[in-house]
């Protein structure tokens, strides 16, 4: 998995990778029961401190998305979310609050916002079947 | 007391100049901190009163709660220090200096230092005074590591080196240095090459003229200071800013520097109606090069 720090993005970098794990997962690129890179190659690689790294799998550990097996690493989970209906219908609300804004302030009509919708919602599964496809094809799918 | 560097009003004179003039400092365990300082600002004098190599004019110094003055080997048996210029014994071949250098410790963990002289290509048998610049630094930086010190104390280490040899100088620090026992790993370091640090530095302290001007969390600093960018379709009027810290004006273009208040600033920006608006975090060394505009508005 390709991670990409961008000091200048405004963004915690810790967050950055949050957000970079979920958005593999969602793509497929990360499987369930499929393990992270652990800490240490990946802070020299990215050149992080690897504290960064820690916090940002403490995070993703506490949202539900990975699982840390002791002495073994961190793994992508199953079903990976612990919040009630509601919790996840306000946290994705504040989201879309987001990209309605940015839309409104671009032109964007009503139409055409909710057609890109559709169009990234198709991307996001197309890219998660072409991985799930060359997945059961290579490597055997391991749960830890 | 819980930091592992402790420094209240710390003054050091030379004769009649002023290097270090009232400064404060706190490390805590575990952290990696980032020392920044033009050339002169007192960076040096700093650190070497930390090691007892300075004594300090007046305040006080405290490493791991200790004084090291009155507590040197104590004190320096827990940390390591790289200073910018290693010096070795010409006459000793790496194989003597490790040995050399590892007679004064109580610990020295073998398999890092067969690691990293590995890793740094390093042969056992060459002569100190035959060493390049790098190697010479990455010898000082295998001797620093290998006792496992709580306190790794770096001044200026990257200057003067190679691209691979300084990412592979901060990668071993990242790895063979901080994975160890990343709690009790602490970090110190003074450069002027930020960027290089960047993703290390958890805090810093920016020191000019002896003085502390800014001290801040590096993501916090990521996140208070900005630097919007605002084109438009015509040269605008001058741009009424008061709460923006500078703003240039260039042609169509406006930058724009937020401390804080990137969010006001834009608001008011897009009222003007702009072609485009983007706004992004400084790096280090930006705050570091901004700090004199920086800091009037942050104390």
């Amino acid at each position: 998995m390709l991670f990409q720090i961008d000091f200048q993005s405004g963004k915690p970098v810790y967050l950055q990778l949050v957000d970079q794990v979920r958005y593999a997962a969602a793509a497929g690129a990360l499987r369930p029961g499929e393990p992270l890179p652990s800490i240490r190659p990946l802070a020299e690689e990215l050149r992080v401190n690897r504290n960064t790294i820690a916090k940002a799998y403490t995070e993703l550990e506490s949202q539900g998305v990975i699982e840390t097996i002791p002495g073994k690493g961190c793994f992508l989970k199953d079903n990976h979310s612990p919040f009630t209906k509601a919790v996840r219908q306000k946290l994705l609300f504040k989201e879309i609050d987001q990209a309605v804004v940015t839309a409104h302030h671009l032109q964007v009509d009503r139409e055409a916002f909710l057609a890109m919708i559709k169009e990234r919602l198709d991307y996001f599964e197309r890219k998660a079947a072409v991985a799930e496809d060359e997945g059961s094809k290579t490597t055997p799918r391991r749960t830890p | 007391m819980n930091n592992t560097i402790e420094i209240r009003g710390l003054t050091r004179r030379y004769g009649k100049l002023e290097a270090v003039n009232g400064l404060n400092l706190s490390v805590r365990a575990g952290c990696c901190y980032g020392f920044f300082g033009r050339n002169g600002a007192g960076k040096t004098t700093t650190i070497k009163c930390l090691l007892n190599l300075l004594r300090p004019t007046a305040g006080t110094v405290r490493v791991f709660g200790l004084d090291p003055q009155k507590n040197e080997v104590a004190v320096k048996s827990r940390l390591a220090y790289v200073p910018d210029a290693v010096a070795f014994y010409p006459w000793m071949t790496v194989r003597d200096t490790l040995e050399y250098f590892a007679s004064f410790r109580t610990h020295w963990n073998r398999d890092i230092e067969t690691d990293l002289l590995a890793r740094f290509g390093l042969t056992a048998a060459q002569k100190a005074s035959t060493l390049s610049r790098g190697q010479k630094t990455q010898l000082a930086l295998i001797t620093a590591i290998c006792p496992e010190p709580e306190l790794l104390v770096l001044d200026e280490p990257t200057s003067g080196l190679d691209p691979i040899v300084r990412r592979e100088f901060i990668e071993t620090v990242i790895g063979a240095y901080q994975s160890g026992d990343p709690e009790n790993r602490t970090v110190f370091v003074s450069t002027h090459l930020i960027s290089e640090f960047e993703g290390l530095i958890d805090q810093f302290t920016i020191i000019e003229q002896g003085c502390e001007l800014l001290t801040m969390e590096a993501d916090h600093a990521r996140d208070r200071f900005k630097k919007i960018r605002a084109r438009f379709a015509q040269t605008p009027p001058p741009l009424r800013l008061p709460c923006a810290l500078r703003v240039t004006l260039n042609g169509r273009e406006a930058e724009i520097l937020a401390n804080g208040n990137s969010e006001q600033l834009i608001a008011e920006l897009e009222s003007l109606r702009p072609e485009e608006v983007r706004c992004e975090s400084l790096s280090l060394e930006e705050i570091f090069v901004a700090s004199r505009i920086l800091t009037p508005s942050v104390q």
